[in-house]
């Protein structure tokens, strides 16, 4: 194994390793908290990779000017996706937290494997 | 250019600009937002009514939005599925629109029914987005507007059991999102484009192949949660049982739809299958999906016939009802697309009507065990009359929409000539027919003398939806010759390119 490519893509490493944290945490921890905290880490680890995707090193803002050449223009569109998809990932979060907020005061926990057993379902 | 050109673009933005402006109508009278969103759904209506000729004449509408030329710009693109789930959702979504009034009145707290209204306008613009774009990040964003509406829609009576359903359906529907995301950004670092007939041309020469191969994996294992696919189905039973019934009704008519046109759309308009590398990866993709649906049709219907519940029988008898449609589009014969997508048509309506009239139920009895619905069938005949009508599409029985769908399906079986997928579909329907027939047989035959023969109908904005729905069921079975030969040739061009 070739550990000088995983060290020249560390980018893509660390994205793949936070992502499976963040599955990790939403599927294992029973805390409701933790399991939204988990989905956070997943959101940001595919934040970071695409962020990392339109990187070039000492690059520069895609507008043309005299003395900018195209190929160290950074690529602006996975900046625009990451902002929208930030918007959706905080939006989904407040929801998620409302929804904690309801769910505390039904049961009076936050446990994943309480509410379960005082769930009539 | 004139304003009709403009219709594409339209669908998306009048239910938009209704939704924007009902909680302003809320906060000065709670009884002005019903017609508020009545004028809405009927105004998208008619964009939506006025794109069939230009559709079926034309083989798809294209709009740039704001003038971007397809690989910079977003493009609208309206081919004939499009057409079809538009005019489902605005049909279907008119219905439980008028039944709600009543409904929503006695079951939601009075506080709530500005945030209801705006809620399903915000379901329906964000399904119309999600069916006629042809970006993929922005079906992205269409697909969490109706995924994050949806989770507010299930804990909208706000019950224990509610918050928990939603809680349940967000942890499993974000984390497909985020799947979706991830997939995205594979797909975009393979090609370097968007725009999913782009992305389709691009990969025919891109050399990242492993990588938009991993991105299709990602792709369908997201989708197949938001269709609720038989193994990543959990969610469906609780979240389409707990919420409102005009709000069930919508979820499983409409938004699991959304994740079947999602694999859809990823399996056959961006990815194809005409790559010679790629094409195994994509057989096998298509192969697991085509599996898990034969799977959730048994294990879908047996659950469906262990239910005490009425509005979970219905929701379980979904996850079987999303098996057919999946089987018959990853079958990779055009005759069994034609009748998986044909199925999309007459489950929305065939559900939407089975839920509407659990929820007529709920709303005059407070009933919801099925043994408690004796002799039904005589006091509310226009109720439990549409009921059985949509259950005979539902098990597939002629001459019913359901069974036009089913018999294109088995007859795309017979020509790939896979028997145990033909022994699968014959099993299910006889699945069916047991749970569907049992609800039938309590409301009509058993125990009819208890309950007394009086007329006690629920009102009529509630009877007449259902009413309509069940209609609809019979008349797309017996003119299924209306939609047939577009839909072949759609699905034809489709496995052909």
């Amino acid at each position: 194994m070739n550990f000088s490519r995983i060290f020249h893509n560390l980018n893509y490493a660390v994205s793949a390793l936070l992502f499976l944290m963040g599955l990790y945490t939403v599927t294992v921890k029973p805390n409701l908290i933790k399991k939204l905290i988990g989905l956070n880490i997943m959101e940001t680890s595919v934040f970071l990779l695409i962020v990392s995707l339109g990187m070039i090193p000492d690059g520069q803002a895609p507008i043309v000017t005299n003395g900018v050449r195209p190929s160290m223009m950074v690529n602006p569109i996975p900046q625009a996706l990451i902002l929208t998809g930030i918007v959706v990932a905080v939006s989904t979060t407040a929801v998620a937290l409302s929804l904690c907020i309801r769910i505390h005061e039904k049961y009076d926990t936050l446990d994943a494997f309480k509410i379960h057993g005082r769930g009539g379902l | 250019m004139s304003v009709s050109a403009h219709h594409p673009v339209l669908l998306v933005a009048v239910p938009l600009f209704f939704a924007a402006l009902c909680p302003i109508w809320g906060m000065w009278r709670r009884e002005a937002c019903f017609p508020w969103a009545l004028l809405g759904v009927v105004t998208t209506g008619f964009f939506a009514w006025s794109l069939i000729g230009k559709v079926t004449s034309t083989r798809a509408v294209t709009y740039n939005a704001g003038g971007w030329r397809p690989p910079w710009g977003i493009q609208i693109r309206i081919d004939f599925l499009s057409l079809l789930l538009i005019c489902m959702i605005t049909g279907v979504g008119l219905m439980v629109l008028v039944y709600s009034w009543r409904y929503v009145g006695k079951e939601l707290p009075p506080e709530k029914i500005t945030y209801y209204y705006t809620l399903v306008l915000l379901i329906l613009t964000a399904m119309l987005g999600f069916s006629i774009t042809g970006d993929l990040f922005n079906f992205f964003v269409f697909m969490e507007i109706f995924s994050i509406t949806s989770y507010a829609l299930v804990a909208i009576v706000g019950g224990p059991r509610a918050v928990r359903a939603a809680f349940k359906y967000l942890l499993m529907g974000a984390t497909s999102s985020i799947t979706v995301v991830l997939a995205i950004a594979l797909l975009y670092s393979a090609t370097g484009s968007l725009n999913m007939l782009d992305i389709s041309n691009r990969l025919k020469t891109t050399s990242y192949l492993p990588v938009a191969g991993v991105a299709l994996v990602f792709f369908i294992a997201a989708f197949s949660v938001k269709a609720a696919l038989f193994p990543v189905h959990v969610w469906l039973p609780d979240a389409h049982s707990i919420a409102p019934s005009p709000i069930s009704a919508l979820l499983s008519a409409l938004v699991i739809k959304m994740g079947v046109l999602g694999i859809f759309r990823i399996l056959f308009t961006v990815y194809g299958h005409t790559f010679s590398d790629l094409s195994s990866t994509w057989s096998h993709v298509a192969g697991v999906v085509s599996w898990a649906a034969a799977l959730a049709i048994v294990l879908g219907s047996i659950m469906a016939i262990m239910q005490r519940d009425l509005k979970v029988m219905i929701a379980y008898s979904s996850v079987a009802q999303i098996g057919y449609i999946l089987l018959g589009i990853t079958m990779l014969s055009p005759l069994g697309m034609v009748g998986g997508l044909y199925n999309m048509l007459a489950h929305a309506m065939g559900k939407a009507c089975l839920f509407l009239v659990a929820g007529s139920i709920i709303y005059k009895h407070g009933l919801r065990r099925i043994e408690d619905m004796r002799g039904l069938g005589r006091t509310m005949p226009v109720t439990a009359g549409a009921f059985a009508l949509a259950s005979l599409s539902i098990v597939g029985l002629p001459p019913s929409a359901g069974f036009v769908a089913k018999w294109y399906i088995l007859w795309g079986c017979f020509q790939k000539g896979n028997f145990a997928f033909v022994v699968i579909v014959l099993l299910g329907s006889l699945l069916s027919a047991i749970y569907c027939f049992r609800v039938v047989y309590y409301m009509f035959f058993a125990g009819a003398r208890e309950r007394g023969a009086t007329f006690d109908e629920a009102p009529l904005t509630m009877y007449f939806p259902a009413a309509v729905l069940s209609a609809g069921t019979l008349f797309f079975g017996v003119f299924a010759g209306l939609v047939i030969p577009f839909l072949s040739n759609a699905c034809r061009a489709v496995l052909m390119r």
